[in-house]
């Protein structure tokens, strides 16, 4: 039984990697295919014409730069406000913690469609319906309680001691947090921007109801490109060139990524 | 262990203060929704309970919560065994664990309204991998006609999707399982199944309750990618919770919606209060 432990263990893991890599084939097979029929193509040749239709329509341009932009802001927003928070439940006992974080807990399994209506309403009172940053502030309903996670188990992971140490040599809290937390948990920082990034360059419930004109993002102008007649190819290049910039972080975080969920304990 | 002290609200605020705007403020909105009847939005009358009796008593109410929570403990009993074998299979080295964590994570990337798109055309009969690979073998039924074969594609879908967060959360659990536990139980000649049981498992429960919250959830609440397989179908047999709402709002019935909205987001509210019960019923027991 031993003996073929690790040949099974293999063949276990290469299945399921083969399973995840089905969809992702056909995809970027389809990518490369004439879908709809064109002047000077024949349905189902090869091409790289949907790809170069990427780099041409404006559309599209500006909907990656819009999904850039406000994944950015995201983050931006998302992980300096989730730091001092994450800190307080490492290290603090206060009044009503454990039902702050049920909470935060709440709003991150809140399904979005259940807030749609209010957030678009409360959101154009504000003025900030069609422009990147409404979807960026959105997004922290899900992110902030996440990355709250993420960095209380790495905050957690370094020695009460050294928050003592620093202390007698007469540091405030903010400025500990400062000078020596942000170094010792840098990579968990990274990791928790990555998280940020994933779940918010994929959403979408959100990211529709708060762009009826302006700002759209990647995954609307997929959707806008379905019609009496859909260029599947296109869609499917677009789709890959969706993954790509996720994909480049995540090869370049790949080593950090399993250290970014630890035992989270309130 | 902790200091006590008052002065960690000043470090939460910032959360709250988001957490307050973007979701207190929209809550409190749906919630006072709820009791109205709202043509446009100036002029409503106040209808007390009347939409949430009439949801509660709708029979289609209680057969969309019945097919969500089918679906939910469906896809629990496939994912969370699932993930747990796939992180143990993942290989010791650690130039391979990066790369199988990497190619593992990829589903997550993928734009939720193109997943369905993703499988369709992979179950597509006349260009798809999946499709014409049926074909080819001589079974060639109309998936989209059948019931239980509409919702193996969506669980098969939910799995592909879903699987690698439960993977990475519970890989990174076991990373934290000291070395010398291992060395221990191969001294005492342990089997693989006994070091399972008797130390991978306990070090996985946290990240577990998690993970089996997470995916619950979303789950149960699952919106962009169950419709588009088979719009509901056949019959309305894959109509779930969260797509009912979606039509609610479509049509723009305030009241309704509202009123639905609440009686998802109380579901929310026991979902997370039984969650926090277990934690502290595992921290209690451990006492780590």
């Amino acid at each position: 039984m031993n003996k073929y432990l690790p040949a099974l263990k293999m063949i276990g893991l290469l299945s399921f990697v083969l399973f995840i890599f089905l969809p992702l084939i056909q995809m970027t097979l389809l990518s490369f295919v004439v879908t709809l029929a064109k002047p000077d193509a024949n349905v189902g040749s090869f091409t790289w014409g949907n790809y170069s239709t990427i780099m041409i329509d404006p559309n599209l341009r500006s909907a990656f730069v819009n999904s850039i932009a406000y994944v950015l802001i995201n983050i931006c927003i998302t992980v300096p406000v989730a730091i001092p928070a994450a800190y307080a439940f490492s290290r603090m006992s206060f009044l009503g913690d454990k039902h702050l974080f049920l909470a935060f807990i709440a709003f991150r399994i809140t399904p979005p469609v259940v807030l749609t209506l209010p957030i678009f309403q409360l959101f154009s009172a504000v003025g900030i319906v069609n422009s990147v940053f409404g979807i960026a502030l959105a997004h922290c309903l899900f992110n902030l309680p996440i990355a709250i996670w993420i960095l209380q188990g790495f905050i957690s992971a370094i020695p009460k001691e050294m928050d003592e140490a620093a202390f007698l040599d007469g540091y405030s809290r903010p400025r500990f947090i400062w000078k020596f937390l942000l170094p010792q948990i840098a990579p968990g920082i990274a990791v928790t921007a990555f998280f940020c990034f994933m779940f918010s360059w994929v959403e979408v419930v959100f990211a529709r109801i708060l762009t009826t004109t302006n700002g759209k993002p990647i995954s609307m102008a997929i959707n806008a490109l379905f019609g009496f007649q859909t260029d599947i190819g296109l869609v499917m290049a677009v789709t890959v060139a969706s993954m790509v910039p996720g994909a480049l972080l995540l090869f370049a975080m790949r080593n950090h990524l399993s250290r970014g969920f630890k035992i989270g304990q309130v | 262990m902790k200091d006590h002290n008052n002065a960690g609200w000043v470090f939460v605020l910032p959360t709250v203060l988001i957490l307050g705007f973007v979701g207190l403020i929209p809550l409190i909105t749906v919630i006072n929704y709820s009791f109205f009847d709202i043509f446009i939005l100036e002029s409503r009358f106040w209808v007390g309970l009347e939409w949430y009796g009439g949801i509660i008593s709708s029979g289609r109410f209680w057969a969309s919560f019945g097919r969500s929570t089918l679906f939910s403990v469906l896809v629990l009993t496939i994912q969370i065994p699932l993930g747990i074998a796939i992180a143990l299979c993942i290989p010791r080295r650690k130039f391979w664990v990066g790369i199988a964590l990497a190619v593992v994570a990829l589903p997550l990337l993928v734009p939720w309204n193109m997943i369905p798109s993703l499988w369709l055309s992979l179950l597509n009969p006349d260009t798809g991998i999946l499709g014409r690979a049926m074909t080819y073998i001589g079974w060639s039924s109309d998936w989209k006609l059948s019931i239980s074969l509409t919702w193996l594609v969506i669980i098969a879908m939910d799995v592909w999707h879903w699987t690698s967060l439960v993977v990475i959360l519970c890989y990174s659990a076991l990373t934290t399982i000291p070395a010398s536990y291992y060395q221990a139980a191969a001294i005492d000649g342990a089997s693989p199944l006994q070091v399972f049981r008797h130390i991978q498992l306990p070090k996985l429960y946290h990240v577990l309750l998690m993970a089996i919250l997470l995916r619950f959830m979303d789950s149960f609440m699952i919106y962009t990618e169950a419709f588009p397989i088979n719009a509901g179908g056949p019959h309305g047999a894959t109509m779930f919770l969260a797509v009912d709402l979606g039509e609610d709002i479509k049509a723009f019935n305030y009241g309704p919606s509202a009123a639905r909205s609440v009686l998802y987001f109380l579901i929310v509210l026991s979902v997370a209060w039984m969650f926090t019960k277990a934690q502290g019923k595992l921290d209690g027991g451990q006492s780590s």
